[in-house]
């Protein structure tokens, strides 16, 4: 049966988009969500900060990598 | 990077009044996604469009993503006539709604929210429950991903409580 609607009128998720969920919580790094729980929402916050910085120091290390090669 | 603490406290300490919704309000909630911006949806009354006017002026906020030297002045008559910016700041990326799909404006969310103290800043946070909603609504494969991951936080919660 071909679904149309992604969530019901009344917001809840249509079937076949609880099945992505469901299939996409298997993914989901529980270890990390408990650590994340027994912090502060301040430490979080601060911990979002960090992981920004060493993505863009990431993005900065593959920019001179590919820069390097050619 | 964004400095989430000097964003919030350049529109609290003006008295914005605004809800942290999206990535923000799914960090606040323990979740371990990376967001690059801080996404609000602020009250759309006359005296509120003011202070986020000045906060903004004081941010040194443009659009994001538009040619260079597209003029934008973030005061109070902009802000009326539009709902929704995309806003780079001198303390990073700022995405503002007047409404999100699936959760409407400040005063359909209002009642939806928790009151959290963030770097010492008392804001209001979309709860778990109404952003996974929200986040369904969006309906984009990262949003699907933030739900099964929301949907953990909120069971594991649960958990804890009992």
């Amino acid at each position: 049966m071909r679904k149309t609607h992604a969530t019901t009128p009344q917001g809840l998720p249509s079937a076949e988009m609880q099945d992505r969920i469901t299939a996409l919580r298997g993914d989901v790094d529980r270890t990390l969500l408990a650590e994340n729980l027994r912090r502060t929402v301040d430490e979080r916050f601060r911990q979002l900060m960090e992981l920004q910085r060493f993505a863009d120091e990431l993005k900065r290390a593959g920019r001179h990598a590919s820069h390097d090669r050619f | 990077m964004t400095d989430f603490e000097g964003l919030l406290r350049a529109l609290a300490s003006r008295g914005v009044s605004f809800i942290i919704v999206g990535g923000a309000a799914a960090t606040a909630h323990g979740s371990a996604r990376l967001t690059q911006d801080l996404d609000l949806v602020y009250r759309r009354d006359d005296e509120n469009l003011a202070r986020l006017a000045d906060a903004l002026h004081e941010l040194g906020a443009h659009l994001r993503g538009v040619p260079p030297g597209l003029p934008f002045r973030p005061d109070a008559p902009t802000l009326r006539h539009g709902l929704n910016f995309t806003l780079a700041t001198r303390l990073g990326d700022l995405d503002l709604f007047g409404e999100i799909a699936g959760g409407g404006g400040y005063q359909d969310l209002e009642p939806h929210c928790d009151r959290i103290v963030v770097f010492g800043i008392p804001c209001l946070c979309l709860g778990i429950d109404k952003l996974i909603l929200v986040k369904m609504a969006a309906g984009r494969p990262k949003d699907l991903e933030a739900v099964a991951e929301l949907q953990i936080l909120r069971e594991e919660r649960e958990r804890h409580r009992d």
